[in-house]
């Protein structure tokens, strides 16, 4: 079999095994070699049985937390517990259907708390492509005196996470007189090392000639790098954008410190209030804020899971 | 090469440079200069020079070395075991089944969830007098748990939590990893006569090297600087049971005001975390 055939066969193997063979489980992950129809060793299918008893047991594992909080959230705040203990299979379902957790939150600001995320979230995730593609660009595509010794500065922001400096960026931000601002949220996450990272090992694999005969034409680098090099890495650009958005979106300890106001508050920093509020037991307001913010990353990264482990595997960390 | 030419990388650089100057190394060099400073006796907040003072009254202090053992006990069992199970996954999901592709999505759902939000939605379901997995329990005749209220158990159910969290998403770096292996490679071992398991000892686990390299130390980094779960779940508790390093040092700076001793703290662990990575590393490294 020559090497274009078997990638291809790599690629569409799973379509494969669906759409030619509806009468064989087996796991053919470790063989491209076809047997004959039939032949399946009765080792073979109890493995794939005990492959799936194993995937059902852990898809449980991931799914009834996430199922739990969403029933409860369209259920009234009085009945909410009433079938967990002693449990009953109806506390997988609402006990009593109503909206009124999301009416709730509502009509306690949370369209707002929603739309100051959207906005900290989308204006972040632009500066950051925009940083990183460009810092990435010139580790990948040029030599020049210092690169070294910047690009062990980058490694080393990757290598000290962001919580062992909080405590001194937020005298930062005091200091700045930055407390209680949009830009407290935004601008220290702009600059972000895997994002340079993932950037500059993907412009370092394009082709030097699509460079050169560009810059023949007389294109000037940034039109380079906007014209010809950005729209090669798609997967780069969604991933970078994926990791930023949900960073900020999903950030809580940074912008509880920095911007306690209510103008500026985020989902997370809602959420966590009502959360550490249990005593008031507004179950049905936390268990509707704990969905939304559950829900908005889910619907965001299913649909760009595929971009996801490309760039992963595009970015030198594989075998 | 013209002057405006020379220029050109640097200008590339500018902006990405100068924000993580402002962000990333003056606040690690404030958090230096911080640790051998002390406000901790002053009314006005006015800092004075104290040497190394702050580190010496940690180490006299038993609640900051109950917090190190915490935080060794939990680091000791969390990370093995994430990526244990991350590898373990990424094996069972990147097998072809029929439907896998479903399976895939459902176990990969975690990670788009935030560490504050999966902490709270585990903290409800684990409470002792309402949580969904005591009812569960009791339904199969298992006696009522405290998880996070009893002493014993506060530290393994936190563990539970954030790699409730943490596997899927170190998952995802495996699984890529093993998707990067040529096919031809794997072929080649069966047609060798090799059967499954030996094919995965001696031929994808070696080509996984540097993918599980990796995830072991961001793994080890992400785990030594948890602060969410405490904050939320425990404050530490019960009996400083889960008093995690990094929480332990929040403490210390915005509960009890003393900043100098908070950075020490957080220095103290980033010098043992960057012990623990290099040894991961020379332990580990790919030898070619």
């Amino acid at each position: 079999m020559s090497t274009n055939q078997s990638r291809h066969q790599l690629q569409t193997r799973e379509t494969t095994v669906i759409t030619a063979d509806n009468t064989d489980t087996r796991p053919v992950a470790l063989s491209t070699t076809r047997h004959q129809p039939g032949a399946t060793r009765p080792g073979e299918r109890m493995l794939a049985t005990l492959l799936y008893v194993l995937l059902i047991v852990m898809a449980l594992i991931v799914l009834a937390p996430l199922e739990w909080i969403m029933a409860s959230s369209f259920t009234t705040r009085e009945t909410v517990w009433a079938n967990v203990l002693p449990f009953s299979w109806r506390a997988l379902l609402p006990e009593e259907f109503t909206l009124a957790g999301y009416r709730g939150i509502f009509a306690e600001g949370f369209g707002r708390v929603i739309l100051n995320t959207m906005f900290v979230g989308l204006t972040t995730t632009v500066l950051s492509v925009i940083v990183g593609s460009t810092a990435g660009f010139a580790f990948a595509r040029f030599d020049f005196p210092g690169k070294t010794v910047l690009w062990v500065l980058i490694l080393l922001s990757l290598m000290v996470p962001y919580e062992a400096t909080v405590i001194p960026a937020y005298t930062l931000v005091n200091n700045l007189g930055w407390t209680n601002s949009w830009q407290a949220l935004i601008v220290p996450a702009v600059a972000n090392g895997t994002v340079i990272f993932l950037f500059r090992q993907f412009f370092a694999e394009i082709p030097q000639d699509l460079i050169d005969a560009a810059r023949l034409d007389g294109a000037a680098w940034s039109r380079v790098l906007v014209g010809i090099v950005l729209p090669l890495t798609k997967p780069v650009v969604v991933t970078s954008a994926i990791i930023v958005f949900l960073a900020q979106w999903n950030s809580f300890f940074w912008p509880m410190l920095v911007a306690p106001a209510e103008e500026y508050r985020v989902v997370q920093v809602a959420v966590s209030i009502l959360g550490v509020q249990q005593e008031l037991r507004y179950w049905d307001l936390l268990f509707a804020s704990a969905t939304i913010a559950a829900v908005v990353p889910l619907a965001l990264v299913l649909p760009l899971q595929k971009y996801y482990v490309s760039s992963i595997t595009g970015s030198g960390l594989k075998g | 090469m013209t002057k405006v030419e020379r220029s050109v990388p640097y200008l590339f650089l500018l902006p990405a440079m100068i924000l993580l100057l402002f962000w990333r190394y003056i606040p690690i060099a404030m958090g230096l200069r911080e640790s051998l400073y002390s406000n901790a006796l002053s009314l006005t907040g006015a800092k004075t020079f104290v040497g190394l003072d702050n580190f010496r009254y940690l180490f006299d202090d038993p609640v900051f070395w109950s917090s190190v053992r915490v935080t060794a006990i939990f680091g000791i069992i969390v990370n093995p075991l994430q990526v244990a199970l991350a590898l373990a996954l990424g094996v069972l999901v990147n097998q072809s089944l029929r439907g896998i592709g479903i399976f895939r999505t459902i176990l990969l759902l975690p990670v788009a969830i935030s560490i504050n939000v999966a902490a709270l939605a585990w903290g409800l379901a684990l409470d002792t007098n309402y949580g969904l997995v005591n009812g569960l329990l009791e339904a199969v005749g298992v006696a009522r748990q405290d998880f996070l209220r009893d002493p014993d158990q506060a530290l393994p159910t936190m563990i539970g939590i954030v790699s409730w969290i943490g596997v899927p998403f170190w998952t995802l770096f495996i699984l890529a990893g093993l998707q990067g292996i040529p096919h031809e490679v794997l072929e080649a071992a069966r047609v060798d006569g090799a059967n499954r398991l030996q094919t995965f000892l001696h031929v994808t686990l070696p080509l996984l090297r540097r993918v599980l390299l990796f995830v072991l130390v961001a793994d080890t980094i992400a785990n030594f600087t948890l602060f969410v779960p405490p904050y939320l779940l425990t404050r530490g508790g019960p009996g400083n049971s889960t008093n995690l390093m990094m929480y332990d040092a929040w403490k210390r700076g915005f509960v009890y005001g003393d900043l100098g001793s908070s950075a020490a703290m957080v220095l103290i662990l980033l010098l043992v975390m960057a012990v623990v990575v290099i040894i991961q590393f020379l332990a580990l490294r790919p030898q070619h």
